[in-house]
């Protein structure tokens, strides 16, 4: 082995990939990228979008904690919208289209110049172990290579497996190689193995589109961005277009199906139920007659477009036929068509919660190898990963997101107490403290820790301690202060509202569902007044925070049913077999995701509380 | 790893049953509190000595108790204890631990005293696994008692109920979490009425718990009406006329006079109270808010009347919820036949019966009356019956969640503030169905709903 004085091997130079090099360079590890070509780092291998419902919480909270992804989508994003306006707040999420061309560019570009950082084109073949703990890697043209960490972030190159009707061939991404070995190695050294499947749908020339017959989609006037450093925010917004399938359409697929190889039985992998194919949705909701279609473009003057909503694995020539049958799409010309891959997957009860193998230390997994989808849950793992191997290496101890104060914490956290079914993917709804956790917030939330890991800049930090100040001391203020009647009913009368007698605060003011910050600002002191002006949507977040802190008390009731076993640890070597008062099927799974903490084990299904309470009995031996 | 307990627990701890004393053992940190308003004393109670004590709900008088105080950590949990010995009256026990429920604590789980004393360091650390074991076997016989309870019609029940809220939580999931997709979303109002009609089923369901109550503890029976209509005449008509069960509350120390009767199986607990006036003559008003009170808390009501009296006399001091009431004409004897049945047409949309306590006349008849009036009450043959405590709460905790969420849909609050509530409700039934996970709620969004850009 050549012995080297790499700190940090990535493999991978996906959305994973990047985040996880970018955080080990950063802080101060001399880290290597292995990746097939350095053209395809940062590429967007399905949909040209980031961002989305809970996906663009991610986003932010990326940024929060020192990542990339937020900046570049705001460098290179060219429609951006902020989904699930009409709901509060707390579920708003930014989305951008993307130019997919620019974005990859822009992560290479970065990439290559990134101190301490080195990029090597080739392919990991194997891993080497030695006393349980990883050495080095194999790569097929550079050979044996030491180092102290591994962080693979493979997506679907893993024994990847392509589908377009009944034919297969084998490939990560449609012209990619896909990775062969590599799972071999890690079976070798007892990792289990699982399989998934996921889709795309087919790329269409924009020149054979009539989009006379479609609906045109514009992003907001008013763009976000997602990253809390971008200022003068003035991104282009470049529409996608709406259509949608008939009858006729679903005639020809349902007519496909015997050449349909998920029908068919050749694909062995579960796809995800969130993003079915097209032939999916048709067999399963046979009683809709249309589906929804979006054309996306996929740069900014692109000559291809995505067909969100059209994922599919049939036959190419059902695909055409099928496409053409779509108002709009009557002569479109397929540049590429739609496919299902099948790759090899590790499910993530096998890691720690630093996403670190239980069985191997120093070898980390993170992004689609882990069973996730999407690039934002990848990016996520990648940056997670990439911090904790580092503070490893730094003997700091390592970075923790709760469940209650982070969507990545939450990830992380359902990834190593839940056994996939199909590939993960995040949901506002699988985050308890849902309220609290905004895209608008993840700085006053998550970039203290940021900070001191060394990855979020100083005036992301400040700005935040700034905001946090700002709240609690806006809410004092309104608490504290009361209007006289006149001016009270001054404001009633403004919202069309029945006068009162009598005075009240700002606060109770304020409460009351017709009355918005807008309509009380004028009677905060000029000083604060100016400073919650300074914050974008300051004012609306002041409010909301005040209006429901009923709703976020009894929020924190939810929280608090996990929380109170959070704390008590249980050690790594701790023997489930023997303990009879715990059922069979709790032994087995405990034995099987060996949790850390009794909250972890509480979270795995299987485990009742009753087993809860025996543990915790146990546990104090 | 000393875990900060924060709840009071409270349970009865001899066995359940018609024993002379009964013993309540409350622990926690609120133990001492909740012994205090339980006997509405003020100064503190000192360690380790027995002391006497009265118990009141509302303006009346329970129960006399003897009262042991165990300051943490010399107690059996290691937590502040209280010991209540009270009779042994089912009735009683029940409505002591009520107001502890009510005051704050919260019904113990089964073996959840000893799990205390265990983490609590009281108990030997080698016999661990065999309290763990035991802890379970007392759980899980718990459960395996609930779930051969529920295996009939219960389960069904509060299955039901499960599946509504979380049909009801997917509905605004779908929103929050699909909005993108192309899926019509339920509008509030229908929200809205699926609430009501979840909480209505609740209400049905608890309704059978207090059926449950007051066949195992008997109908809070008062007699009231005006001066001199003849109540303690009836009272003591009754307690003639019916068999008496010799009360377990000794009936020295109360300014209102108890008595058990017992007819076809059903418990009468008969009150002979003050009379209610419509007077302001202030010495009389005491005694009178206090059958007030009383009115409010009676299962069952005798409204007794002097058959000469007209209504103009005591209309206004009729009780308002009639629904349980009986109104008795008294004093048929000396009363001419045609006066009683214009009254009695005067009073049509009242129950009412004709007596004569002081002749015994038609006493027979209006025990036959207050039997009819419980069966009445009784849920129908094929309906489960509630019949322990902590349902009861899980039922009661549940509802008050609901109504939140009612309430928010009616104002228009969006769905994510609307889902904390109903999820908070749910919670409720995981103690009685195991725990409700995220994916149960994907699992049924992804079953009903076209998903997929
Ligand atoms: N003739 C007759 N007198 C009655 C009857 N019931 C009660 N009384 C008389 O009415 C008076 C008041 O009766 P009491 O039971 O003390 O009434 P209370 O004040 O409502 O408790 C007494 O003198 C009783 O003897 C009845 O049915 N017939
Ligand atoms: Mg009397």
């Amino acid at each position: 082995m050549k012995q080297t004085d790499f700190d940090i091997v990535v493999v991978g130079g996906g959305h994973a990939g990047i985040e996880a090099s970018l955080a080990s360079s950063r802080l101060g590890l001399k880290t290597l990228l292995i990746t097939f070509s350095i053209d395809s780092i940062g590429r967007m291998s399905c949909n040209p979008a980031i961002g989305g419902l809970a996906k663009g919480h991610l986003v932010t909270e990326i940024d929060a904690l020192g990542g990339e992804m937020a900046k570049a989508i705001d460098a290179t994003g060219i429609q951006f919208r902020i989904l699930n306006r009409s709901k509060g707040r707390s579920v708003w999420s930014p989305r951008a289209q993307a130019d997919k061309i620019k974005y990859s560019l822009y992560m290479q570009t970065l990439l290559r110049s990134q101190n301490n950082l080195f990029i090597l084109e080739d392919c990991v073949t194997s891993i080497f172990v030695d006393n349980s703990t990883l050495v080095g890697v194999f790569s097929k043209i550079y050979g044996a290579i030491s180092c102290k960490k591994v962080i693979l972030t493979c997506g679907t190159f893993l024994n990847g497996l392509l589908h377009i009707g009944l034919d297969h061939f084998s490939g990560g991404r449609i012209g990619e190689k896909s990775a062969l070995g590599l799972t071999e190695s890690l079976i070798r050294e007892g990792l289990i193995i699982g399989r998934l499947k996921t889709g795309t749908p087919p790329r269409i020339y924009k020149d054979s589109i009539n989009f006379s017959n479609t609906t045109a989609q514009y992003g907001d006037d008013n763009p976000f961005p997602f990253s809390f450093l971008t200022n003068n925010f003035l991104p282009p917004n470049v529409p996608c277009f709406i259509t949608k399938t008939n009858p006729q359409t679903h005639d020809i697929l349902c007519n496909g199906l015997d050449r349909s190889p998920l029908y068919t039985g050749i694909i062995k992998g579960v796809g995800p139920r969130y993003c079915p194919s097209i032939e999916d949705k048709i067999f399963r909701f046979r009683d809709r007659t249309s589906h929804q279609i979006f054309l996306e473009p996929e740069w900014t003057s692109a000559d291809e477009y995505y067909i969100n909503g059209f994922s599919t694995s049939l036959p190419l020539d059902v695909q055409e036929k099928a496409i053409h049958s779509i108002p709009g799409l009557e002569k479109a010309e397929i540049a590429r068509p739609g496919y299902a891959v099948e790759y090899d997957f590790f499910p993530s009860y096998q890691l720690n919660s630093c996403l670190e193998t239980k069985k191997i230390r120093g070898l980390y997994l993170a992004g689609q190898i882990n069973g996730t989808s999407g690039y934002e849950e990848a990016a996520s793992l990648g940056l997670f990963a990439g911090i904790n191997a580092s503070l490893s290496l730094k003997n700091e101890p390592p970075l923790v997101l709760r469940r209650d104060e982070s969507y990545i914490g939450v990830l992380v956290d359902d990834l190593i107490t839940k056994s996939p079914v199909e590939p993960y993917r995040m949901f506002t709804s699988s985050a308890e403290y849902r309220l609290l956790l905004r895209f608008d917030n993840s700085d006053v939330r998550l970039s203290s820790k940021g900070l001191q890991i060394g990855l979020t800049p100083k005036t992301v930090y400040d700005n935040s301690i700034q905001k946090k100040r700002l709240l609690a001391e806006s809410i004092q203020y309104l608490k504290t202060h009361s209007l006289s009647p006149d001016q009270t009913n001054q404001i009633l009368s403004i919202v069309h509202q029945s006068t009162i007698s009598g005075g009240v605060t700002l606060f109770k003011l304020l409460c009351r569902p017709e009355v918005h910050f807008q309509n009380i600002e004028c009677f905060l002191p000029p000083e604060l007044s100016k400073r919650v002006g300074f914050f974008r949507d300051f004012g609306d977040q002041i409010e909301i925070e005040s209006k429901y802190e009923g709703y976020i008390k009894r929020n924190q009731l939810l929280v608090d049913s996990f929380k109170s076993h959070e704390g008590i640890r249980i050690p790594q070597d701790f023997n489930y077999q023997n303990i009879s008062s715990l059922t069979i099927e709790a032994r087995e799974k405990l034995t099987k995701f060996k949790p850390e903490t009794l909250g972890q084990a509480s979270r795995i299904s299987g485990v009742s509380p009753s087993d809860v309470t025996s543990l915790l009995i146990l546990l104090r031996k | 790893m000393p875990r900060k307990i924060k709840t009071t627990i409270v349970a009865l701890s001899t066995p359940r049953g018609v024993g002379a004393i009964s013993i309540i053992r409350l622990s926690g940190p609120k133990s001492l509190e909740l012994a205090q308003k339980l006997t509405r004393n003020t100064k503190t109670f000192s360690p380790n000595t027995v002391q006497y004590a009265r118990v009141w709900i509302a303006e009346r008088f329970l129960d006399e108790i003897m009262l042991t105080y165990f300051r943490a950590p010399h107690s059996y949990t290691g937590e502040d204890v209280i010991e209540i010995s009270c009779h042994g009256s089912l009735y009683i026990v029940e409505l002591i631990i009520d107001l502890c429920v009510k005051f704050g604590a919260v019904p113990a789980k089964p073996g959840e005293f000893t799990q205390r004393a265990f983490l609590n360091g009281k108990i030997d650390l080698l016999r661990a696994e065999s309290i763990a074991d035991l802890i379970a076997s007392k759980t899980q016989s718990a459960h395996r008692e609930s779930s051969r309870q529920l295996l009939g019609d219960g389960a069904e029940c509060f299955q039901r109920l499960k599946k509504k809220i979380i049909q009801l939580i997917s509905t605004l999931e779908l929103e929050l979490d699909f909005s993108d997709q192309e899926i019509t979303f339920a509008p509030h109002e229908q929200i809205e009425t699926e609430i009501h009609s979840l909480i209505n089923d609740i209400y049905v369901l608890m309704k059978t718990y207090s059926y449950g109550k007051i066949v195992r503890t008997g109908l809070f029976t008062p007699i009231v009406g005006p001066p001199n209509s003849g109540k303690s005449s009836l009272f003591n008509a009754l307690l003639h006329e019916e068999r008496v069960i010799v009360s377990p509350i000794p009936g020295t120390t109360r300014d209102t006079i108890e008595e058990s009767i017992q007819k076809d199986g059903y418990q009468f607990r008969l009150v002979d109270t003050a009379g209610l006036h419509n007077t302001d003559e202030t010495i009389e008003s005491a005694g009178i808010s206090r059958s007030l009170k009383t009115i409010q808390l009676a299962d069952l009501l005798l409204f007794v009347i002097d058959a000469r009296a007209c209504l103009a006399e005591f209309q206004e001091i009729i009780p308002a919820k009639i629904s349980n009431m009986i109104i008795i004409i008294n004093k048929s004897d000396i009363t001419d036949p045609f006066t009683i049945s214009k009254l009695q047409n005067e009073l049509s949309r009242y129950k009412t019966i004709i007596v004569s306590a002081k002749e015994r006349v038609g006493i027979r008849e209006l025990t036959t009356l207050m039997v009819d009036y419980v069966k009445a009450q009784q849920p129908s043959e094929e309906d489960f019956i509630l019949t322990q405590k902590r349902h009861y709460i899980a039922l009661k905790k549940m509802c008050k969640f609901l109504k939140n969420a009612k309430a928010s849909s009616k104002r228009l609050i969006t769905s994510e503030m609307i889902v904390i509530d109903l999820r908070l409700a749910l919670s409720c039934l995981d103690e009685l169905l195991g725990k409700t996970t995220n994916d149960d709620i994907l699992n049924n969004i992804f079953q009903n709903f076209c998903i997929g850009k």
